[in-house]
């Protein structure tokens, strides 16, 4: 069991740690003069920015419709909204493609807001794939709030909307928070669905993980892990925000 | 009826799988009611729908003179505090009292910051106001949630088992508190309890709850005294509950107590029949036997065990049936009474309440009673005593 337990954390550990080894720290200086790194640093932050707020936008109020009403077919309901969990991230992004490209692509083309190949279809695949593990978390933040909470602000004279805002959100505003740096995680790092729905263009839908696995197929390393070496950064500090907000293994 | 605060009419509520059926009954503007049941009744069901938590499938509720039975709960302004006082972790103890405020929009008015200050007061919690409800003790939570519920002097306020979860000492505490506000603010309140003793000392009127449905409302001590039901009899605490025939002679009725006595003539009209009588044991008198009895309503017992409570004595008799009677401490030492003395018991006619009625159902019930301090001491009880004496048998 010991044995196990220490094998697999040195795995992990070391599997983390050879990023640097291989000194992504000389590159570190010329990459804030890379056009290519700023690009895809600034257009990753932007559209997963975007891509988050939607998933808040969305899943806020499914996951509250979830964990406070009962009606038929709930069940059914919360298994399909899960259901881009257990997809692997390049068959949502076939789907998405289809269904944004055959189904609805000359309605969009028209209205101009095609997604195939655009920036609107980086934003559209993170959010795919990232909104269910929000909508996950913001229903488990709001069925630990006692209703009876909600009940009694309204005895007291808040409208439901007052108490979803004065109240309820309060009262989860800790777990909410991790559920949205879950979010934003998973929108960082995706790659597959964002691949699929958007393509892969230089300087054009080239987010962080695009930008390095374009850089290690045309065999500049020491670029993809440096942009490698700043999104551990990222998810390290990512992590972190998580743990203190839902203070599970951080002793505040 | 013009000072009638609420008036509730036939009100139906479904919950999940419990119902609330044909509720009706009223508040006056300063009335004091508490409503008794044993857990699950649906005396939480019935506070929920009166503040508009949950919405009835039919009937009236009339608040103030408007019907307020389709309204939403903020529409109704009625305060509200429950057993676990639900104040919101994320504010200080100031701030959840001022939440009440807020949310009415009155939170610049002068009157209700003089107000908050004086309740703060009042309430002996002006010195917790920077707290965080999870740095306050029990008592000192119910304090805030009824400031709380009172800040913005709703006309009626709804209290949810408020005493339950409380020591006994913070109880009393929160007792007098109660009676105090409800002297002092002119408001009706509607106490929800599962305690009769508590309801006996808060309330000026009271509601017995079974099963969904009230079986009685009247002054707390005609509710006490003259249960009309065998059901609450029993949730009352009645210590001598015993089934009989009532039968009528000369134009009275009278009550034949099974293997009892005969008692009478009842100050209250029955009509012939099965039925069970309640005696409270302070209303049965207990002497040493002196000589022969002939009186009406007294009869010989056995003393088979007491218990020594802080003001009274109860004192365990068999007599044809088990009786309890209650002496006050300051009686019982000169009456020097051990097990197996014989005691006179006497009862006046105005202390029998008669509940009629003695179908399967009742009997089933009765059946399963016999008051916890009998069961108790059954096997200390004596047999064989003397049975009644004195009494008319038809």
């Amino acid at each position: 069991m010991g044995l196990v337990f220490g094998l697999t954390t040195l795995m992990v550990l070391l599997a983390v740690v050879s990023l640097v080894f291989h000194d992504p720290w000389s590159e570190f200086a010329s990459l804030a003069e890379n056009q290519e790194f700023r690009f895809a640093l600034l257009f990753s932050l932007g559209t997963t920015a975007v891509a988050t707020i939607i998933a808040i936008l969305t899943g806020i109020p499914v996951a509250y419709c979830l964990a406070r009403f009962e009606f038929p077919g709930k069940a059914l309901i919360a298994t399909v909204l899960e259901i881009p969990i257990m997809l692997p991230p390049l068959v949502s992004g076939v789907a998405l493609l289809i269904f944004f490209g055959e189904v609805l692509g000359s309605a969009l083309a028209k209205t101009g807001l095609a997604l195939v190949f655009t920036y609107r279809g980086v934003i559209a695949a993170q959010w795919f794939v990232a909104a269910p593990f929000g909508i996950k978390a913001f229903r488990q933040a709001f069925e630990a709030v006692d209703p009876r909470m909600e009940k009694m602000a309204r005895t007291l004279g808040y409208s439901p909307a007052a108490v979803f805002f004065k109240v309820t959100l309060r009262l989860t505003g800790e777990s909410l928070l991790g559920g949205i740096t879950m979010v934003w995680a998973r929108t960082l790092g995706e790659f597959g669905a964002v691949a699929m729905l958007a393509g892969i263009t230089r300087l054009k839908t080239e987010t962080l993980p695009a930008a390095i696995f374009l850089n290690i197929s045309l065999g500049d390393i020491d670029f993809a892990v440096a942009a490698a070496a700043v999104m551990l950064v990222i998810a390290f500090f990512l992590l972190l925000a998580l743990k203190i907000f839902t203070r599970k293994e951080v002793g505040f | 009826m013009n000072d009638e605060l609420l008036q509730v009419s036939q009100l139906n509520v479904r919950a999940e799988s419990f119902r609330l059926r044909d509720i009706s009954f009223s508040v006056e503007a300063d009335e004091y009611l508490t409503v008794v049941g044993p857990t699950g009744c649906g005396k939480t069901v019935l506070l929920e729908s009166l503040a508009g938590l949950r919405r009835a499938s039919s009937g009236s509720v009339v608040f103030c003179g408007k019907e307020i039975g389709r309204l939403p709960p903020e529409a109704r302004h009625m305060g509200y505090s429950c057993q676990d006082a639900l104040l919101y972790p994320f504010a200080s103890v100031e701030e959840n009292i001022w939440l009440a405020a807020r949310a009415r929009g009155v939170a610049r008015d002068p009157s209700v910051r003089k107000r908050m200050a004086e309740l703060m007061e009042r309430m002996g919690i002006g010195h917790l106001l920077r707290r965080r409800p999870a740095f306050l003790s029990g008592g000192e939570r119910q304090r805030v949630s009824l400031a709380r519920a009172i800040l913005t002097r709703p006309r009626l306020v709804l209290l949810d088992e408020p005493l339950s979860a409380l020591d006994p000492r913070t109880r009393r505490e929160i007792r007098e508190l109660l009676r105090d506000l409800h002297l002092s603010e002119g408001m009706g309140f509607i106490h929800v309890t599962h305690d009769f003793s508590e309801a006996l000392a808060l309330g000026d009127s009271m509601a017995v709850m079974k099963a969904g449905r009230i079986e009685q409302k009247g002054s707390s001590m005609d509710v006490f005294h003259r249960p009309a039901s065998l059901f609450a009899a029993r949730f009352l605490g009645g210590e001598n509950i015993l089934s009989g025939t009532v039968r009528r002679s000369n134009g009275q009725a009278w009550f034949a107590v099974r293997e009892g006595p005969f008692l009478g003539p009842l100050t209250v009209d029955v009509p012939a029949g099965a039925g069970f009588v309640l005696i409270r044991a302070g209303h049965l008198r207990l002497e040493r036997v002196g000589g022969p009895i002939d009186a009406d309503n007294s009869w010989v017992a056995v003393v088979s065990s007491f218990v020594i409570g802080g003001t009274h004595v109860d004192v365990l008799c068999t007599g044809g049936c088990r009786w309890q009677a209650s002496v006050p401490l300051s009686d019982w030492p000169g009456l020097r009474l051990v097990a197996g003395d014989s005691v006179t018991l006497s009862v006046r006619p105005e202390n029998i309440h008669v509940i009629p009625g003695g179908g399967w159902k009742d009997r089933r019930e009765r059946g399963g009673y016999c008051s916890l301090a009998h069961t108790r001491i059954a096997g200390l009880a004596q047999s064989g005593s003397n049975g009644f004496k004195g009494g008319k048998r038809d």
